[in-house]
């Protein structure tokens, strides 16, 4: 698997499962908090940090890990699909950040209000989404499994 | 980035594969390798969905000690 995939394809990879969990992780959190009304129960600091530094450690051993020795970090084709990944980004992130505001105001009217901390939780989910779609077009760009035109 | 390079390309023909095999059976990884670039790239130049940019096009006719028109061929698509 970390010999058929760039190095771009591998980080667009980690980027993408990393905010899936962390988009899995704030609905947890959100649901335990907000809607069941209580603290969410956790596994412990330690346990925690185990398996952060697990996935973070694997994910660098497999990014690391060249298809050959010769191998560029990024090259022109790379640079291309990044830059036009980063340009669909900006574009869905921008109708995103219109979609929410027109359906705050038609939930809660003109005159209506929400609590300051919403605004970093809207800030966060912005940033990831955004993310999120890079990610995807990057991989959609490359064929998901990189075997595009492997005859 | 080199401009004018292109995602896809159906006017753009190549010799690649041929030339691999000609040259002692190079693979893709090998050919990337000596040029510069993933072997994903060279995957999508020889499946004509990538147009390189003119210096890969140069260094990818220098390895195989070639012209770049004996490499690429530009056909009009009407």
């Amino acid at each position: 698997m970390g010999n058929i995939m760039n190095k771009t394809q591998k980080v667009a990879w980690f980027n993408l499962v990393g905010t899936l969990l962390f988009f899995a992780f704030g609905i947890y959190i959100g649901v335990e908090m907000f809607v069941l009304k209580r603290l969410p129960e956790g596994f412990g600091r330690f346990w925690g940090l185990l398996a952060f530094w697990l996935v973070t450690g694997i994910a660098i051993i497999f990014i690391r890990k060249k298809q050959s020795r010769a191998e560029p970090d990024s090259d022109e084709r790379d640079e291309l699909i990044k830059k036009r990944a980063v340009q669909i980004s900006f574009v869905s992130v921008w109708l995103l950040l219109a979609a929410t505001i027109l359906i705050a105001a038609l939930i809660l009217g003109e005159t209506g209000s929400i609590p300051v901390y919403l605004l970093t939780f809207i800030n966060l989910g912005v940033f990831l989404t955004a993310l999120l779609i890079y990610s995807t077009a990057i991989l959609v760009q490359y064929g998901w499994r990189g075997k595009d035109g492997d005859k | 980035m080199a401009g004018g390079a292109k995602m896809a390309t159906n006017e753009l023909k190549n010799q690649i594969r041929r030339l691999r095999f000609e040259n002692g059976e190079m693979t893709q990884q090998q050919l990337a390798d000596r040029v510069g670039v993933t072997r994903q790239t060279i995957l999508a130049i020889e499946a004509g969905k990538y147009a390189p940019s003119l210096p890969l096009a140069f260094r990818i006719a220098r390895t195989f000690s070639v012209k770049v028109e004996d490499v690429f061929q530009y056909q009009e698509i009407a």
